[in-house]
């Protein structure tokens, strides 16, 4: 559904050039739920401004739909980005309008008639619980409720794509949770693609298929979520996960696994097995479940007194049993 | 009481009438003028840099010129645009290009106000110029918008009166002619009241107005 191809965004002023994106590949399929993460000035909003061209790329492709948004003129750009619906992290409601105009808006800037306009837009405001709210002023509105406008807003076109710049970073957690619920109903329900740019972990783990980690303007690590909470390997990717927490450096010595249970292996008594086999004490370091898409991934942080042909046996021995492992001292 | 009301009414009514005219084509002139300010900035809508500085420059050396050196300066131009150069007629035309960039730069100012957040959200749903200009930008700043329309009224106001000391008839003139020129201080006082009468009535119209849009 979105095809980018050798962006790179370079800002100039005056002299100083800096460098936003360097050369980003990335494609994302119909119907998914892409997830874009990053420490701040990572290039988020760069790299997703970029494919409505709200920002101009310096080179590269973006295709959306399989139409080539970089040579698109003035007039058949502004026809594409209709299908490109797209929300914001400070809302960019308009004041002077009420909810109802402003989910109105862009079904107005078309000549939409008046009797399609209403239908349109009490369903939108159905199908984002506001329908109460219809004739109030953005400015009575709470947080959470402005990003529901928001999100009307940007369906009322009926998109094919739905960029979210950091649509959740000013709500509170439960919000954050509620818009995330809404986005995820409206991907299934629509089958709408939608692209979220965040700086959260959270977002990306409560609605994201997939995932791409964006560090100094590269991509430094892409996949599906459960495979990158799974088995994590670049070290941003884990600063994230916030995988290599709470370790104190005396705590590890001897040999130390991290493991990562998926659904398939979380049934089995794998630690107990292993002692008895191997003939080994385990000593546990850390363990916690996360919640990935309403799947549950057991993390175990392990360590053990084992010579390295023994330590390759028992790394075997969990691969062999769906349990990703990641030495982190040998 | 009589003999005042029929001394004030008809400069009264004449510098209704200079203020109303005036301000209907500062508002003509002055709110596409501060549009293009606006839209032609480098981070604009339509960015022209060459356009909007000389727009600015010409702004610029417009108000800094006095406006009874700016009445005198075009009397050629006001004789051949309403064919004379004395009374109300005549006043309208200073008082329209002295307050046509003082306006536009209240435009420029109300609109630069507006989030650039929403403006981006219009391109994002594929607005053009002409939309945004009209269902944004004066939308949105139209609250401020009336608040600077009030300060302009009171400024043409103030002008007028101004005006009165060469002739333009009106309020100020009436005080000068009377109070000045025949030391009728009662009259001048008389005149300076009314004024001072219309300028609350504006102002607080105005802010009335302003106030029930604003739905910020
Ligand atoms: N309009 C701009 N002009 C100049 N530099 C910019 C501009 N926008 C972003 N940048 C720079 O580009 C880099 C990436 O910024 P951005 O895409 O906003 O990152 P993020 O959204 O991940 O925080 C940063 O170094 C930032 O300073
Ligand atoms: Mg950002």
């Amino acid at each position: 559904m979105i095809h980018i191809k050798n962006l790179s965004k370079v800002y100039t002023k005056g002299r100083n050039e800096v460098v936003a994106l360097k050369d980003i590949n990335l494609e994302i399929k119909k119907g998914d739920i892409y997830g874009i993460i990053g420490l701040s000035g990572a290039g988020k909003s760069s790299l997703i401004r970029c494919i409505n061209r709200l920002e101009e790329p310096t080179s590269g492709d973006v295709l959306v739909n399989k139409i080539n948004l970089i040579h698109l003129k003035n007039k058949e750009l502004r026809k594409a980005r209709k299908k490109i619906g797209m929300i914001f992290q400070n809302f960019n409601l308009l004041h002077s309008k009420t909810v109802f105009e402003n989910i109105a808006f862009p079904l107005k800037l078309v000549n939409t008639p008046e009797k399609i306009i209403k239908e349109k837009v009490n369903h939108l405001l159905e199908l984002v619980e506001l329908s109460d709210k219809a004739y109030v002023y953005p400015s009575q509105l709470s947080g959470g409720q402005k990003q529901r406008v928001g999100i009307a807003r940007a369906l009322a076109n009926e998109p094919d794509v739905l960029l979210c710049d950091e649509a959740t970073s000013a709500l509170d957690p439960k919000t954050t949770k509620q818009i995330l619920n809404l986005l995820k109903n409206i991907n299934d329900r629509l089958n709408l693609t939608i692209v979220i740019i965040t700086h959260e972990m959270e977002v990306i783990k409560e609605v994201c298929n997939r995932v791409a980690i964006l560090e100094g303007g590269n991509i430094a690590e892409e996949g599906s979520t459960v495979d990158i909470f799974s088995k994590p390997q670049n070290p941003i990717t884990k600063h994230f996960i916030n995988q290599d927490e709470n370790l104190p450096k005396s705590f590890i010595k001897g040999k130390v696994l991290h493991l990562s249970f998926t659904q398939g292996s979380a049934t089995q008594p794998l630690i107990s097995q292993i002692t008895r086999d191997f003939d080994i004490d385990v000593n546990i370091l850390s363990g916690k479940i996360e919640y990935i898409q309403n799947q549950a991934i057991g993390k175990l942080t392990i360590q053990m007194d084992v010579d390295c042909h023994r330590l390759l046996d028992i790394i075997k021995y969990f691969e062999k049993n769906y349990v990703k492992v990641e030495v982190i001292k040998q | 009481m009589n003999e005042w009301i029929e001394l004030l009414t008809p400069s009264l009514l004449e510098t209704l009438y200079m203020v109303f005219v005036s301000v209907f084509f500062t508002i003509l002139l002055g709110l596409p003028l501060g549009i293009i300010l606006v839209i032609t900035r480098e981070d604009h809508i339509l960015p022209n840099s060459w356009l909007n500085q000389i727009l600015s420059y010409m702004i610029n050396i417009t108000r800094s010129i006095p406006f009874i050196i700016l009445m005198i300066f075009i009397m050629p131009f006001t004789r051949l645009i309403v064919g004379t150069t004395i009374g109300t007629k005549a006043v309208i035309v200073p008082l329209i290009l002295a307050t046509t960039p003082f306006f536009a730069r209240v435009v420029e100012s109300s609109i630069k106000e507006i989030d650039w957040g929403v403006v981006e959200a219009a391109i994002s749903m594929g607005a053009t110029p002409i939309q945004i200009i009209l269902k944004v930008l004066l939308p949105e700043s139209m609250s401020s918008l009336v608040l600077g329309i009030t300060i302009t009224i009171i400024n043409v106001l103030g002008y007028s009166a101004m005006a009165g000391a060469i002739g333009g008839g009106g309020l100020g003139y009436l005080a000068i002619s009377y109070g000045y020129h025949r030391y009728q201080t009662n009259v001048m006082i008389a005149t300076v009241i009314l004024l001072i009468v219309l300028v609350q009535i504006i102002q607080s119209t105005g802010n009335k107005i302003a106030q029930i849009i604003n739905k910020k």
